[in-house]
């Protein structure tokens, strides 16, 4: 069974244009013990989904419909201080910008103490103990835990946030981009902290990212997002190695290989819709070598391929042949 | 082929709260005309200060610069106009790189007017570079502002900026870092189309080792504000000779499931740097670490054509 999963779900934001659904009848289930890459790119709504599972839209922003299904229990139907009760508790948030999570004029040791005494209802010895346990855990020396975020480089910033994440035991995590600020090396080690910890806690973790590669080494699912909805989920292994959605063929076509000089990257021509006048049919037909007419004017439905694969494409059928087709530059330049 | 321009001994201190930091040291490096020089390393190791001094938009402390045989180091006045007109800089962020008040169309005027090109070339010169960034048919385009294009048409714009006075070599620092992942690989072409048939020498500065491999034959490997390693793209991600750079490679995730999940050759981080910095900035972090390390900085040897490297390690190969 999935620890959660999102049924039907719009999330709106009120705009000087008028009501934008940045999250559109979206369904997204997650495994528990599985690490569930998000990938799209800025708009998508990746972020805003993130912040509407963890209950902290912003004021212009809320649920307009859908459920969320956590543990067994529909969110929506949770009071404020219910939902509040489950944050750090349950379900817990990496932001991007560790700075962001941490507070610049208090010591580590403070800000762990808060939750831990707080939230976690610790006495002030046991979070003491707590702090250090958290801080080896995450790979940061016990005796920093008197230092102030300033004196942290970007990792170990990134460490300590993860480490307050996981303070309260939560059985979901939802880190936001958590590696995109981060030096290449940084970045790997912070991913390998993701990793150790989602399997030796057995967590789940939403990893919310624009970057395929980050998905492919640190992610067992994925979860493709593309003007508020998802377009193709499933096994990272099936998703990355045979996509069945066009908009994720070009995406792995779309950046470079360290390892491969003789590729050419595929761009993706044109940009995302205006979600305030949102196409009649596929959201990505007009970015789609593929399209036809049907794609413009009927939304694909969300359709199993496979065990554990989902996709959103009225030619998902033919999706060998177009993954041939979709490595050449001239299918994609078309569009242009 | 001989260079466009070459760099010799470059050095930048910054005086910081009485501390001498030494942010770049010793950096040497040529780029001729049609090829594409990277500079790799993560923040803090001088790349960026490299590529500032080349552009004479920063003072080297020490070294030489220069551009198609003059030397540029001390340049000024008009010396220093004519330079500027053929060494460009593409901005790494194209939401700030554009007055938004301006047209696009006058975004591209400006360069032409500094640099003195009669009016007569404007119309066909602006026609021209718009073609080259694809961004066609120009006269759609040309009345636009900033806010009213996307991240991908605006670094497009920029590019044109950069292009428009005729450069001979083009500076670009992060060129795709803030944007979408769909759009990168259209820019990256752009830049890539506009070397081969332009014959521009370019020179990248990038965080990301994929993004270098696929726009430049040669690298350099920085750490700390030195040069550790340097040679064909290709060879030097194969076979790394340093032990940073064969850390760095490691580091870059792949988009394919099976991969190398092993952990780095690497320790701690890059705010381990010895304090003493007489020999080499990398012995706090090297898995290969020697006695000799600690005393003595490696100089960079050749250890095969074209390929350098500042390691004591014998077997650096």
């Amino acid at each position: 069974m999935s620890l959660l999963s999102v049924r039907d779900l719009t999330v709106t934001y009120d705009t000087q244009r008028g009501p934008v659904r940045a999250v559109d009848g979206l369904d997204l289930d997650v495994p528990a013990g599985s690490i569930t890459g998000l990938v799209g790119e800025s708009g998508c709504g990746k972020s805003t989904l993130g912040r509407a599972l963890m209950g902290v839209l912003p004021d212009r922003g809320k649920i307009a419909a859908g459920e969320v299904i956590f543990e067994g229990q529909d969110l929506q139907t949770f009071s404020a201080s219910a939902r509040r009760a489950l944050r750090w508790r349950r379900m817990a948030f990496i932001p991007q910008t560790a700075m962001n999570a941490l507070d610049p004029v208090q010591r580590l040791s403070a800000q762990m103490a808060e939750i831990l005494i707080e939230r976690g209802g610790l006495s002030g010895r046991e979070a003491t103990a707590r702090s250090s346990e958290l801080f080896r855990l995450v790979g940061l020396d016990p005796a920093r835990l008197a230092a102030y975020p300033h004196h942290f480089s970007g990792g170990m910033r990134q460490r300590a946030s993860i480490a307050l994440a996981l303070a309260l035991n939560p059985s979901l995590v939802i880190a936001d981009e958590p590696v995109t600020a981060l030096d290449v090396i940084v970045q790997r080690q912070v991913l390998d902290v993701l990793r150790e910890l989602q399997a030796r806690l057995q967590l789940s973790m939403i990893l919310v990212t624009h970057d395929m590669a980050v998905v492919a080494y640190a992610c067992d699912r994925v979860a493709v997002m593309y003007a508020g909805q998802i377009v193709e989920a499933g096994l990272a292994a099936e998703v990355l190695e045979r996509p069945l959605h066009p908009y994720t063929m070009g995406l792995t076509h779309a950046f470079p290989d360290v390892h491969d000089s003789q590729m050419s990257l595929v761009p993706i021509e044109g940009s995302p819709p205006d979600l305030h006048t949102p196409p009649p049919g596929c959201r990505f037909a007009a970015r789609c070598p593929f399209a036809d007419a049907r794609c413009n004017n009927e939304p694909p439905p969300s359709r199993p391929f496979g065990p554990d694969h989902l996709v959103a494409c009225w030619h998902a059928e033919d999706a060998t042949t177009l993954r041939g087709r979709a490595a050449d530059p001239q299918t994609w330049a078309a569009i242009a | 082929m001989t260079a466009l321009l070459q760099a010799e001994g470059l050095q930048k201190t910054f005086h910081s709260r009485g501390r001498e930091v030494h942010a770049v040291q010793n950096v040497s490096l040529s780029v001729s005309p049609g090829e594409a020089l990277g500079i790799v390393g993560e923040s803090g190791c001088g790349k960026t200060t490299t590529a500032r001094m080349l552009l004479r938009l920063e003072e080297p402390s020490a070294g030489r610069i220069m551009f198609d045989g003059a030397d540029i180091t001390n340049a000024h006045g008009r010396h220093l106009i004519a330079y500027r007109a053929r060494a460009q800089l593409v901005f790494q962020n194209p939401f700030d790189a554009l007055n938004p008040r301006f047209t696009i169309r006058r975004s591209l005027t400006e360069p032409l007017r500094n640099f003195a090109i009669p009016v007569s070339e404007h119309q066909d010169r602006i026609e021209s570079v718009m073609r080259r960034v694809r961004l066609v048919p120009a006269e759609s385009w040309l009345d636009r502002r900033p806010h009213e294009l996307s991240g991908g048409q605006l670094q497009r714009v920029v590019l044109a900026r950069a292009l428009i006075s005729g450069p001979s070599l083009i500076v670009a620092d992060e060129p795709v870092s803030m944007l979408d992942v769909s759009v990168r690989a259209g820019i990256l072409n752009v830049l890539r189309d506009a070397r081969d048939s332009l014959g521009l020498a370019a020179l990248y500065i990038s965080h990301d080792l994929a993004l270098i491999r696929y726009v430049c034959e040669q690298t350099i490997v920085m750490y700390l504000g030195r040069i550790v390693e340097q040679g064909p793209t290709a060879e030097l991600i194969s076979r790394p000779a340093h032990p940073y750079t064969r850390a760095l490679v490691a580091a870059v995730p792949v988009a394919r499931v099976e991969q190398n999940r092993e952990g780095l050759p690497i320790r701690g981080s890059l705010s381990d740097a010895p304090p003493d910095p007489s020999g080499c900035l990398f012995r706090n972090r090297c898995p290969s670490v020697m006695p000799r390390c600690a005393t003595e900085a490696p100089t960079l040897r050749t250890i095969a054509p074209g390929r350098m490297v500042a390691c004591h390690l014998e077997g650096a190969m």
